[in-house]
């Protein structure tokens, strides 16, 4: 059963490995004799203009700068949120849901206007604006699950002794938010690495492009073969940076889904 | 109490698993040194007091195709940096490359290399500069008569074409003695190829729903004497039983086996890659292909004939137009040396590389005339009488919606999902549709403008 | 409590963030869908009083879209209800390596979807594709698993449930985490079957994380973009083209912002009438159940 389950989570995936691995004569035609096994697919694409790895640097800023600002934005709001009580906090936490579920492709056209009208476009910060808002539903939503869960004589205390919102966050409250921070970050980062329609319409510069526009856009780098091979390459490379993350956060990732959301 | 839980609280550790944080903080260093480099660099290459910079947007063949030309603009002219850009390859690619750059307000390249069915829609969109300024009608005057159209719309110039290709004929001339005449004996040599086993398909085109496709409607289309537009009512004429005609071709070509069935998903790759492994007996492809056959060590290297395209019986045939040509981009800070960069890039000088080395078709006619280049490149004298009688696509800003519909339809056909004369007739109504409500008055669609 | 200043201010900074991102989009696009703005009109807004919404009602092809569209999200969702069910009991067990066992399923949804779109289209390839030279070594011809329309619809749902299905059953894992674990011991002690377990105790208690996973999952099938459009582009024959690539085309490809906003608000409000009323059973369900029916 359980064997199942992986094959079928990571079958597609190790075949993309063993294509990024063979030459592209033996993709077309089995090779009979000589070695079919190489490395020129990851040659290729590392050695692109610009290279790979450069997609892989855009996308983690992006991701990044996306978090933070997520996290500076939601944490004070979901706070806020967490301290009022009937209809009025009712109608906040539907209409945060609401706009948790929107597919963000239907907002790319009035967002390209607004990053030209704004001069937003080409920009990788810029492009993180959009994304901490598409986020920030999300991280509200789980963050203030995670303050309705700390004991509330905590903060009274923390009142008494004369610290001010400010501090009372700072040393007590975020400390012990830390698990729900950080797996609200990981969640944000991983929405942001994956968009699509925004950043297709928002980057239009070769070297800014991010992960998944660039991935689409390899087939361009031959002529006369169809590039599997240096899609599988592709592929896989942009894949490396996820396996790394979920395996080290997946315990953060589903105990922050536990503790929240739900409770809307 | 409360003080105790409350201090007790303040020392408690982050609780952030040990592995993450130190994964995250891993990432984080190098984004943040990607960061510290990559404006490093910007700064650098914009801070030299510099030679005025002049970009242009090209497909990937093509920028790697006028490498060198460039190269060599760049050591004649030291006041000018001409950077070509290298966009994606596919042509539905780098028109949306190129449209979000646009959209977005700050083009980032002087130039743009106009595939011929764009231009309508880019001239409509009010993306151009007009070349009437810098270059006369005596210029068209010395190309070839395909090579003209296409380029101006109105009354101005709105392009300056660097290749003057068209759809072309590929044949094996292991396996016949001449190229076919028309459709007919197209049809009737694959089948006798294929009963004789000499090769298991017979003829190989672009069937994907997708630009390739519209190109080989319209050679088609031609072939069977139908008409996609009609420029003098501004409206399409699908439905046509001529157009019903040529459509169940291409439809009886999958039924009967002359083409395989995959043929309705295949780009101009997928058709001569399967063509270069000696699968097929015929191939419609651009000019390019039959250097990239004769380049590569295949099958078929040697054995291959290039030919115009074909027409039913009794008709005039054409290839269709597939020109690229460079245009201005309104808003460039420098048209006048962008404008001695198109000069360039489409003079003769370029145009003969692009020839012998990629087998792109010139559109000067003294390069035709060249007794040298003739014999260095071989394709010439079919490209030159494909050059006489060439099919545009409607020259229509609508074009894009039309060129959608049509593909959409017809490849709806080819996978077994309407009959021929269903699916042009549906096509037909929703062109007039499209255009009707672009338009915003019901008049356009049959009366006249 | 009232809204007090200061936590009014709290709120403010995020609160202007979405209104630009959501709420100003749903007004614009209601505005210009009362407008032509095309190539034809130089990319300027005129209005054309109720011309798109016109346009919109006769277009075939919207309300083909809209069926595929809808037949796709109701497929692959109701296919990764049942799958992430299966999938979130397996890791729930107290398994030797759960940890990374969870990981390496997770896998699939933490990548980019145009990643493995293209990754689907090689393997479906015809004539050079895995499947196909499976096919081939089999001594079948090869097939054009995306040139026909119904076999390119089900690995478009496939692939749509391949990189989804992990989300799902991370949400009911949650669910399952939440139910406590002497519960199902008094059941067991009590001699009920594992069977028994799941329908009297499990599926009730997970009733409300499977509704949050419907709808949201709902909604963001109903919005699919990028699978259909690395995988098949819409094709063949415009049979798999969902609601917002044709949008995108309209705008992106077509230049017309006019029409692509009314496809674009249209779009919306079906969704949101789909969503509401999707909600609105599944909390009468969800009373009926805790008032009249068995504990």
């Amino acid at each position: 059963m359980r064997l199942l389950v992986l094959l079928w989570s990571l079958g597609p995936l190790l075949w993309q490995l063993r294509t990024s691995l063979l030459r592209p004569e033996a993709l077309v035609a089995p090779m009979a004799g000589s070695n079919p096994w190489t490395l020129a697919n990851y040659q290729l694409v590392l050695s692109g203009d610009p290279p790979f790895w450069r997609y892989l640097t855009n996308s983690g800023l992006v991701g990044l700068a996306t978090t933070l600002l997520t996290l500076l934005l939601a944490v004070p709001c979901a706070y806020a949120l967490q301290h009022h009580r009937g209809a009025w906090r009712w109608g906040a936490s539907v209409a945060l849901v609401a706009a948790a579920m929107f597919p963000t492709v239907l907002l790319f056209l009035a967002l390209l206007e607004i990053a030209r009208s704004l001069g937003l476009a080409n920009s990788l910060l810029a492009l993180s604006l959009p994304y901490t808002a598409l986020s920030l539903p999300l991280a509200v939503l789980l963050l203030r699950a995670g303050f309705a869960d700390l004991p509330g004589e905590l903060e009274d205390a923390a009142r008494l002794e004369g610290l001010g919102l400010g501090q009372r966050l700072r040393h007590v409250l975020l400390p012990l938010l830390a698990p729900t921070l950080a797996s609200t970050a990981i969640l944000v980062f991983l929405a942001s690495w994956n968009e699509y329609a925004i950043a297709l319409t928002w980057i239009s510069r070769n070297d800014l492009l991010t992960l998944p526009i660039a991935i689409a856009r390899i087939g361009g780098s031959s002529v006369f073969t169809i590039p599997y091979g240096a899609f599988a390459a592709a592929t896989v490379l942009g894949s490396l940076p996820l396996l790394l993350l979920v395996l080290l956060a997946q315990r953060a990732i589903v105990s922050g889904l536990t503790q929240g959301a739900i409770k809307g | 109490m409360p003080l105790r839980r409350l201090r007790a609280g303040l020392r408690r550790p982050p609780g952030i698993p040990g592995p993450l944080a130190v994964g995250l903080s891993a990432l984080l260093a190098a984004m943040l040194l990607a960061l510290g480099v990559a404006p490093g660099l910007g700064r650098l290459q914009g801070a030299a007091p510099q030679p005025v910079p002049i970009r242009a947007l090209m497909p990937a063949p093509l920028a790697d195709a006028v490498a060198g030309p460039v190269a060599r603009f760049n050591a004649k002219n030291p006041g000018v940096r001409l950077e070509v850009i290298r966009g994606p390859l596919d042509t539905e690619a780098i028109s949306d490359l190129a449209i979000s750059s646009l959209l977005l307000g700050e083009a980032p390249f002087d130039l743009l290399l106009v595939d011929v069915s764009w231009l309508a829609k880019y001239v409509a969109a009010g993306w151009f500069t007009p070349l009437d300024g810098w270059f006369g009608p005596e210029v068209l005057a010395a190309m070839e008569p395909g090579a003209r159209l296409g380029n101006s719309i109105g009354d101005h110039l709105w392009r300056m074409p660097l290749t003057g290709d068209t759809g072309l004929l590929y044949w094996r001339t292991d396996l016949m003695d001449r190229p076919p005449r028309d459709t007919d004996e197209l049809v009737a040599i694959s089948r006798d190829l294929q009963r004789r086993g000499k090769v298991p398909w017979g003829y190989l085109w672009q069937g994907r729903q997708y630009e390739g496709l519209s190109c080989v409607m319209v050679e088609v289309l031609q072939a069977f004497g139908a008409r996609w537009w009609d420029g003098a009512s501004g409206a399409t004429a699908l439905d046509s039983p001529e157009a019903v005609a040529a459509a169940s071709w291409l439809d009886g070509l999958l039924r009967h086996g002359v083409s395989p069935a995959s043929v309705a998903g295949f780009t101009e790759n997928d058709a001569l890659q399967m063509f270069a492994a000696g699968e097929a007996a015929f191939l419609r492809n651009w000019p390019y292909a039959w250097r990239e056959i004769e380049k590569a060590d295949g099958p078929i290297r040697g054995k291959v004939g290039v030919t115009t395209v074909v027409a039913a019986p009794g008709r005039q045939a054409g290839g269709t137009l597939g020109t690229w040509g460079l245009s201005l981009i309104r808003g460039s800070p420098h048209p006048e040396e962008a404008v001695t960069a198109i000069r360039w890039l489409t003079g003769e000088t370029v145009q003969r590389q692009l020839a012998l080395e990629q087998g792109y078709a010139p559109t000067w006619s003294r390069l035709y005339d060249d007794p040298e280049l003739q014999r260095q490149a071989p394709l010439l004298v079919v490209q030159r009488a494909a050059l006489q009688h060439p099919e545009p696509r409607p020259l229509t800003a609508a074009y894009a919606q039309l060129s959608d519909l049509l593909t959409r339809q017809v490849n709806g056909m080819l996978t077994g999902q309407e009959a021929p004369a269903a699916a042009m007739a549906s096509a037909q109504r929703q062109s007039l549709q499209v255009l009707r409500s672009m338009v915003g008055t019901p008049a356009a669609a049959g009366t006249g403008p | 409590m009232k809204l007090s200043g200061a936590k009014a201010l709290l709120m403010l900074p995020a609160l202007l963030l979405l209104v630009a991102v959501f709420l100003y989009p749903l007004l614009r696009y209601g505005w210009l869908s009362g407008h032509a703005s095309s190539v034809l009109t130089g990319l300027r807004p005129v209005p054309n009083g109720g011309a798109n919404w016109q346009r919109l009602i006769e277009d075939v092809r919207f309300w083909k879209d809209a069926g595929q569209t809808l037949r796709f999200a109701f497929c692959s969702v109701a296919l990764e209800l049942a799958g992430g069910l299966g999938v979130a009991l397996l890791l729930h067990q107290p398994l030797r390596g759960r940890g990374t066992l969870r990981a390496l399923t997770l896998l699939p949804w933490a990548l980019p979807t145009t990643v493995m779109a293209l990754g689907w289209r090689w393997i479906l390839n015809d004539p050079h594709g895995p499947l196909n030279a499976a096919l081939r070594s089999l001594g079948a011809p090869s097939y054009g698993f995306l040139t026909t329309p119904a076999t390119t619809w089900f690995f478009a749902v496939l692939a749509d449930v391949w990189k989804t299905m992990p989300f799902v059953a991370l949400l009911l894992l949650a669910g399952l985490q939440s139910i406590p674990a002497d519960l199902e011991e008094t059941l067991r002690l009590e001699g009920a079957s594992r069977i028994q377990i799941l329908r009297r105790l499990t599926l009730p208690l997970l009733v409300p994380y499977l509704s949050l996973a419907l709808l949201f999952r709902l909604a963001q099938a109903l919005g699919v973009f990028d699978l259909i459009q690395v995988l098949t582009g819409g094709g063949p024959g415009g049979s798999t083209e969902s609601l917002s690539l044709y949008a995108y085309l309209n705008a992106m490809r077509f230049l017309d912002f006019g029409y692509a906003a009314t496809v674009m608000l249209a779009t919306f409000l079906l969704l949101a009438v789909l969503l509401g009323v999707g909600w609105l059973l599944l909390r009468r369900a969800r009373i009926a159940r805790t008032t009249g029916g068995p504990a």
